[in-house]
Formats: C-alpha cells, structure tokens, sequence
C-alpha cells in the first residue's frame, strides 16, 4: 500500500470513528411537556417590596436560586392553594430523585391589602421549608407583574370578601433573577418534574 | 387527598318499599384550613338516583358561618373565582365539584372542629347531610 493510500486509510478510519463516536453520544434533545423557554431570558424589572420576614425583596432578592413564581393570593381558597400544593408535591419528587439545586417556590400576593407579611408567612410555611413570600405596596406589585405580562385584577365583594381574578401561570426565574421560561395553568406536577431539570440543565 | 367520610345521612323518598336514596355524595374532600386562614374548600360528587333535576340552592354547615358555592375556571391564562348561585344535578347524572372547578367554599369557622357536617338544601328543604374529615396534610416539602 502506498503511503497516499495509508494516510487516506488513516483518514476514512479517524472519520468512521468519530462518526461511531458522536453516534454513540448523540441523544435528540428532550421534549419539554409544557414550559415555554424563553429565546432571551429576560431580567425582572425593577421593584421594591418584602418578604414574609419584613425583608426587602428587590430583582436581586431572585440571583443564585432557580424560582418558580406564582402570583396568587392567600384568601383564594382552590386554584392558588392547588398550585402551591403541586409545586410543593413537585419539589418532593425532585429532591426524591436528588435534583440539585431545587427550585425555590415563590408567591407574589396580588392581594397586599389581606396578605401581611405574617399572613403569608403562615400560609407559605404549610407548603414547605424555605418558601419565599412576596407582599407590600400595590404600585410596586404593579411595577412587578406589569413588567413580566401578569394580569391581576380586584373584584367588587362585600368588604372583606372580595376575590381577585390574575394570571394562573407559573414563571421560572433563573439564577442570574432573570425570567427565563413560563409554564401556563392548569398545572401537574407531573409536568414541573420533567420540564425543569431539563431547562436547568439546558442553561 | 384519600376522604375519610364519617357519615352520609340521605332523605329518603317518601314511597313504599325499600327507601332509595335519592341523593349520594362521593369522593368527600374538606381541604385543612390554611394557618392564620379562616376558611377551607370541599369538593365531592352527587349523584342523584331520581329521574327528576335536583337543585341545590343553598349549603350550610354548624362548623361554619359561611358555605358558598363557586367556581373556579382557567380561560386565556387567568385564573377566575365567582359564586354559583344553584348546583343543578339532572336526574340520574353525577355532577362532581373538583379543584379547579365547581367547589364549596366555607368560610369564618365557628370554632375548631374535627368534623365537617354539611347540608345541601333545595328550595324545599333539607335533602343531604354529609359528614367528613379534613383531608391529610399532605405534599410539604420537609419530612414530617
């Protein structure tokens, strides 16, 4: 065999290799059930508010944790305790599977003028350790949802008894505070298990 | 969410023979109250046996000073809430109240209870008495 034969050889063999190879490794990407991802996350706008504690809670308040944001309200008594219960139920089985990190979930009230920092305090602690409650003055909620395309309206009621109709989605906060992707209502538990460790993974 | 459903007491029709009953809940769920929270949701399902429309208009329980029937409904991404002001169950069909849809909502409790009792109330009185539990607590994150 020729050396020009020997070094083509050589040639078809590192190719048919490296074919082997990124077959081998190859996997098409996962199909997310129901998150939409952002193209470009987008960083939360600007805002003031407090937590359960009294804290302030600013866009920084989100960086260095994954978030899964409900805005939601504590005299709801179906669709937001339900919610909670299934990011609750998911994070469960996430740490059941050792996902690491775990997401953080967070309730933004849409009803400051019920939701006192020590009424969500109380009402987060039922739905796990190290939840983060969001409250304070109604223009700087606005300022919050508003930037990210969340609805929330009051409506007339007698008094206390009044209901607040706003968006059932659930937005992902990724690690740099920005919004990276959104899952629509009605919500499983099923879905947040497989979707977010994709997304995590996939940043 | 497994119910635990103490009692179903059911009216009987008033004709001979084995009484039947003409309504029957299933599926009991009272949701525990929230802390620092006076109120609480129950979802169940009815059946009714007679070849007549049963309409509830109104639910009361001695554990609470308000039962209200509501719905909750999802449309266009936005989460909704508003009061129903009758619970039609046709003749021989199961209408069933679940998260997301259809619910009791009771609200100011009386005082602490571990039993729920709720009447469901036609124009012409009492038809359904139901007795149950607060569900489990259930789905927190830490072990407990």
């Amino acid at each position: 065999m020729s050396p020009k034969n020997i070094f083509v050889a050589l040639i078809l063999a590192i190719a048919l290799a490296t074919g082997i190879f990124v077959a081998a490794r190859w996997q098409a990407p996962a199909t997310l059930k129901a998150a939409f991802v952002l193209p470009a996350p987008t960083p939360l706008p600007e805002f003031e508010l407090i937590d359960q504690a009294g804290d302030v809670v600013t866009a920084d308040t989100f960086r260095d944790h994954w978030n899964l944001v409900f805005f939601g309200f504590t005299h709801c008594p179906d669709i937001c305790p339900t919610t909670l219960q299934i990011l609750a139920a998911a994070n469960s089985e996430l740490a059941a599977s050792a996902q690491d990190p775990l997401p953080r979930i967070v309730l933004v009230s849409v009803d400051p003028e019920r939701d006192t920092p020590t009424r969500l305090g109380e009402y987060l602690d039922y739905f796990g350790d190290g939840n983060l409650g969001v409250t304070g003055d109604l223009d700087e909620i606005r300022k919050l949802t508003s930037g990210l395309g969340i609805y929330f309206e009051k409506q007339a009621g007698d008094g206390d008894a009044y209901t607040v109709d706003h968006s059932a989605a659930v937005l992902l906060v990724n690690p740099d505070g920005d919004f990276h992707a959104l899952f629509g209502g009605p919500h499983n538990i099923e879905n947040y298990v497989h979707d977010v460790p994709l997304i995590m993974a996939a940043r | 969410m497994r119910i635990v459903l103490i009692v179903v007491t059911i009216l009987i029709g008033a004709c001979g023979g084995e009484p039947q009953p003409l309504l029957v809940a299933t599926d009991v769920v009272v949701t525990r109250p929230m802390p620092g929270m006076g109120m609480s949701a129950a979802y169940l399902s009815l059946t009714n046996n007679t070849d007549q429309t049963i309409s509830i208009s109104r639910v009361t329980s001695v554990q609470y000073e308000s039962v209200e029937l509501h719905e909750s409904t999802i449309e266009n991404g936005v989460a909704r809430m508003r009061a129903v002001p009758r619970l039609e169950i046709p003749g021989g069909e199961t209408v069933t109240l679940q998260r997301g849809g259809k619910h009791l909502m009771l609200m100011r409790p009386t005082g602490p209870a571990d039993i729920v009792s709720l009447k469901f109330h036609d124009d012409d009185g009492l038809i359904l008495t139901v007795d149950a539990t607060f569900e489990p607590k259930t789905n927190k994150n830490s072990s407990d």
